[in-house]
């Protein structure tokens, strides 16, 4: 039943998706509820993987979101819950799994404060502003369906505190973050660390089509399996961002006061607009590990495809080819924002 | 004959129309660089000093906003189209749209920070031009 509800409120997408010169909602731009400064939208994505060596097949209605935001005067909020694998099925040597997950998540609740056109303070849960993927990586917005390894091997996603940005506008643009987080996550099952400090430093510059990017930092683990570590990172990242196409790169290293934890993590990847429907995209990615006492290591190329009828909505075809792991995979996906 | 006709006709074809980016008269912004309105209208620079900025779009439709997203934003419709969607996600609005550049005008007359783009030969005594371009 459930499935069903979902394929509806995808059709419902699409044909709103039609429609959307004649109305004043605009799919992917949410819609204001009534006069007040509250704007409410949300996200889903579901998707099917198969991957070769293990013989897995996995099907699953995986982001359903809900966004409510808004602005007034010098203040400015957000709110994301979610539900996250909220369906997962999978088939291995004849036998399947079922797995339901009802729990919604606070992805992302803050609030924003606007000192002057340079200063902002940001508190709450949000987005922790490293790289580039991170900033925007739900499915339907981000060029393939996987995320690449360095999103998720270096640094907390996501940050539960403080974030004070420093902008400069000339005829570039200079931005510093500097985030504190001195506490527990609003809610560290939704996070691929779970940690209770986090202090980081960002420094981004973009002239037109083309930004660079520094981040370091330092948390502390509170996961049962890595507890009581004190971590470092750093990563350098690269977008350059045209009408026609996109190069983007991220490489980080995570360490502790003694050793490399994480060597190297990183990837390279190209995005050609054939038109703004069709969008095949390469990338390649290599990583080095060393947690738990154990070196592991894998470089492998991600052939993409990504077809946008309009662009918040996204029918996407991915194959991977490892390497070293035994992880060479298919995977299709549909997601939609509206 | 036809000679005659096309010597006629270049300076028609060549006519460039004048638009500008204006606010109030009493703002404190002065002549801003390309870069720094495509920032304006981008929303990522959001004040000037301690007034919230808050841009104008003309219609769709409209040719003056073609020309301006083309020439001065330097971004096709598409590549806007993805950048509002991405900033929807971010919890950033598009900039609020006015009908024609009368209402534009008149909206930029009344409100602080209201920043928009006109044809020159419309602007009046209580506006302050920013940023000329020429349609080509």
């Amino acid at each position: 039943m459930k499935i069903v509800f979902i394929i509806l409120l995808l059709l419902h997408s699409l044909l709103a998706a039609e429609y959307e010169e004649s109305n004043d909602y605009v799919l992917g731009e949410g819609m204001q509820v009534g006069s007040m400064p509250l704007y409410v939208g949300g996200y889903l994505s579901a998707d099917y993987t198969n991957i070769e060596d293990t013989g897995l097949n996995q099907l699953r209605a995986d982001d359903i979101a809900f966004l409510a935001y808004g602005s007034a005067d010098k203040f400015s909020y957000m709110a994301e819950l979610e539900f996250k694998e909220f369906y997962v099925k999978q088939w291995i040597n004849g036998t399947s799994t079922t797995q339901k997950n009802t729990k919604l998540h606070i992805e992302r609740l803050y609030l924003d404060y606007n000192f002057n056109e340079n200063f902002v303070l940001r508190g709450g849960k949000f987005n922790s502003p490293i790289g580039y993927w991170n900033m925007i990586p739900i499915n339907v917005l981000r060029d393939t369906s996987s995320n690449p390894l360095v999103n998720s091997m270096i640094y907390p996603k996501y940050t539960t505190g403080l974030d004070l940005s420093y902008s400069s506008y000339g005829d570039a643009e200079i931005k510093v973050d500097m985030l504190v987080q001195n506490n527990k996550d609003f809610d560290d099952d939704y996070n691929n660390l779970k940690v209770d400090k986090h202090y980081a430093l960002g420094v981004e510059y973009t002239d037109n089509d083309l930004s660079l990017k520094y981040n370091g930092g330092y948390f502390h683990t509170v996961d049962p399996l890595v507890s009581d570590k004190n971590l470092y990172y750093s990563l350098i990242a690269l977008k350059y961002d045209t009408d026609k196409y996109k190069i983007m790169g991220e490489l980080g290293t995570q360490f502790d006061k003694s050793h490399s934890v994480v060597p190297y993590s990183g990837y390279i990847e190209g995005l050609y607009r054939i038109t703004p429907k069709h969008l095949p995209t390469i990338r390649f990615e290599s990583y080095e590990s060393k947690s738990f006492g154990q070196t592991q290591k894998d470089s492998f190329l991600v052939l993409g495809y990504t077809y946008r009828p309009v662009y918040p909505v996204a029918f996407k075809a991915e194959y991977q080819m490892h390497q070293e792991d035994a992880q060479n995979k298919t995977i299709l996906s549909f997601s939609v924002l509206f | 004959m036809k000679s005659l006709l096309y010597i006629l006709l270049i300076p028609l074809l060549s006519y460039a129309q004048e638009f500008v980016v204006v606010m109030q008269k009493n703002s404190a912004l002065g002549n801003l660089s390309q870069a720094k309105v495509k920032m304006i209208f981008l929303k990522k620079q959001k004040m000037s000093q301690d007034i919230l900025l808050v841009p104008i779009n003309l219609p769709p439709s409209s040719s003056i906003r073609k020309s301006f997203e083309k020439q001065v934003l330097g971004m096709s419709r598409n590549r806007l189209k993805s950048f509002w969607t991405k900033e929807h996600y971010l919890g950033h609005r598009p900039p609020l749209t006015m009908k024609s550049s009368r209402s534009t005008l008149s909206f930029v007359e009344k409100i602080d920070g209201a920043i928009g783009y006109i044809p020159a030969k419309e602007v009046n005594a209580n506006l302050k031009i920013l940023y000329k371009w020429k349609s080509k």
